[in-house]
């Protein structure tokens, strides 16, 4: 039984390590995508030197990766705690406080990063990201969008229209998150339309997300959302072809609100203002 | 309809995970109508990548985590099931990601692509994923 007890020791405890050598290892690790192993060694890191910010940087690291945000924070707040200028530990923070919804603490944590270290290239991305976010201008006039009008098709479970900057204008059927939806969806659409960009394949005009349930289709084109929930074994050129209608009937019944009086009566709940109605079909 | 396999056999040993990433990425990017894949940590680190030269990985990789977590977050603020893929088409491209254990799967691919052949193997390759790194308990 020792023997046995010997062998099933976790790897990290097998053999003496020096500091260096198991942050070395947990660095493999973490190359491979095996975190939990990666882990195991930091922890044996920071057992022998609990102050070695290399061994708090990588445990933040870590944290992140496995999709653990507090512990993250925690981590990469230690580690400006004793160097604050870290540009990783910075940037590690920034992208905490963006999944929190804090953009203020991300544009703070971005725009220290970059001060220190302008040649920085995940955190000019990050903060170009950030920035495109803000100049999203609401609308002035808000279109009172006859959403009874856009039928969705048989098999539609929920259709959101909103602005860029994450507005609701209106959904259907008017579900109380559906505003909390519209922001989402916006926020998510703004970060591919930022990689997009990265990458030179130029502006973002459709999307699908897909969960177990749903396949979420969506036309934008930079200002207005439409975006249409149907199964998710939908044909996806099927789902296209439905949004692609639901948008042009969306950009109509917006022509047609901005052409009536400013008294006309909504079909729907309608949370936020509108996009300045957009006519372009791209 | 599903879409191409991948044509890979993962041994589960622990020392070959790092070679399998690596084949994974590769065998995405072999695909038709794909210019690039990736697989990123969510915390952003880049753990295999083939994409063109002129596609800063860095800097996509910074994105691409962040938008893989926001809609994670964004879904779990909601009450709502994660997302398992999506699917960003622009004028010149189209950029497919897909949630994992290890991190986000990424594709660039053509603005024509066969959006369920690329569907089918980015779920066959977290399909690898899952059983290669299923058997890793957490920490």
């Amino acid at each position: 039984m020792p023997l046995l007890r010997r062998l099933w020791r976790p790897a990290a405890h097998r053999a003496p390590l020096t500091v260096a050598e198991a942050l070395r290892r947990a660095e493999r690790h973490r190359q491979e995508g095996r975190y939990a192993e990666a882990g195991a060694l930091v922890m044996r890191a920071l057992e022998l030197d609990g102050d070695n910010l290399h061994a708090h940087l990588l445990a933040a690291y870590l944290h992140a990766a496995r999709r653990a945000t507090a512990p993250a924070k925690a981590e990469f707040g230690w580690v400006l705690g004793h160097d604050a200028n870290h540009a990783r530990a910075l940037l590690g923070l920034a992208r905490v406080a963006l999944e929190e919804g804090d953009d203020a603490t991300c544009d703070e944590l971005l725009c220290r990063a970059l001060r220190f270290y302008p040649d920085f290239p995940e955190a000019a991305a990050l903060l170009d990201a950030l920035r495109a976010d803000e100049l999203q201008t609401p609308p002035a006039v808000p279109p009172a969008l006859r959403v009874d009008r856009l039928r969705l098709p048989g098999t539609g479970r929920a259709l959101i229209v909103g602005g860029a900057d994450g507005g609701l204008i209106a959904a259907q059927p008017a579900t109380n998150d559906a505003s909390h939806v519209s922001e989402a969806l916006a926020r998510a659409l703004r970060l591919a339309t930022a990689a997009l960009r990265r990458c030179g394949l130029g502006p973002l005009h459709r999307a699908i997300i897909e969960d177990e349930r749903d396949a979420v289709f969506t036309r934008t084109d930079g200002n207005l959302i439409v975006s249409l929930a149907l199964p998710r074994a939908t044909d996806p050129p099927q789902g296209l072809l439905d949004v692609n209608r639901l948008w042009s009937a969306t950009l109509h019944e917006l022509r047609l609100a901005a052409a009536s009086p400013p008294i006309a009566q909504r079909a729907t709940p309608v949370s936020t203002p509108a996009a300045d109605p957009t006519r372009r079909v791209s | 309809m599903s879409g191409p396999r991948l044509k890979l056999a993962l041994e589960h040993d622990n020392a070959t995970r790092g070679r399998h990433v690596r084949d994974i990425v590769q065998e995405l990017q072999r695909l038709q109508w794909v210019r690039g894949a990736m697989i990123v940590a969510a915390d952003g680190f880049v753990i295999a990548a083939e994409l063109p030269s002129t596609v800063a990985v860095d800097s996509l990789a910074a994105l691409t985590a962040t938008l893989g977590r926001e809609l994670e977050t964004s879904a779990a603020r909601l009450g709502r099931p994660s997302f398992s893929t999506a699917m960003f088409s622009a004028d010149d491209g189209t950029m497919f990601l897909a949630g994992s254990r290890i991190g986000y799967l990424v594709v660039l691919a053509d603005q024509q692509a066969n959006v369920q052949a690329i569907r089918g193997a980015l779920a066959d390759a977290v399909g690898l994923i899952e059983v290669a790194w299923g058997d890793v308990s957490p920490a």
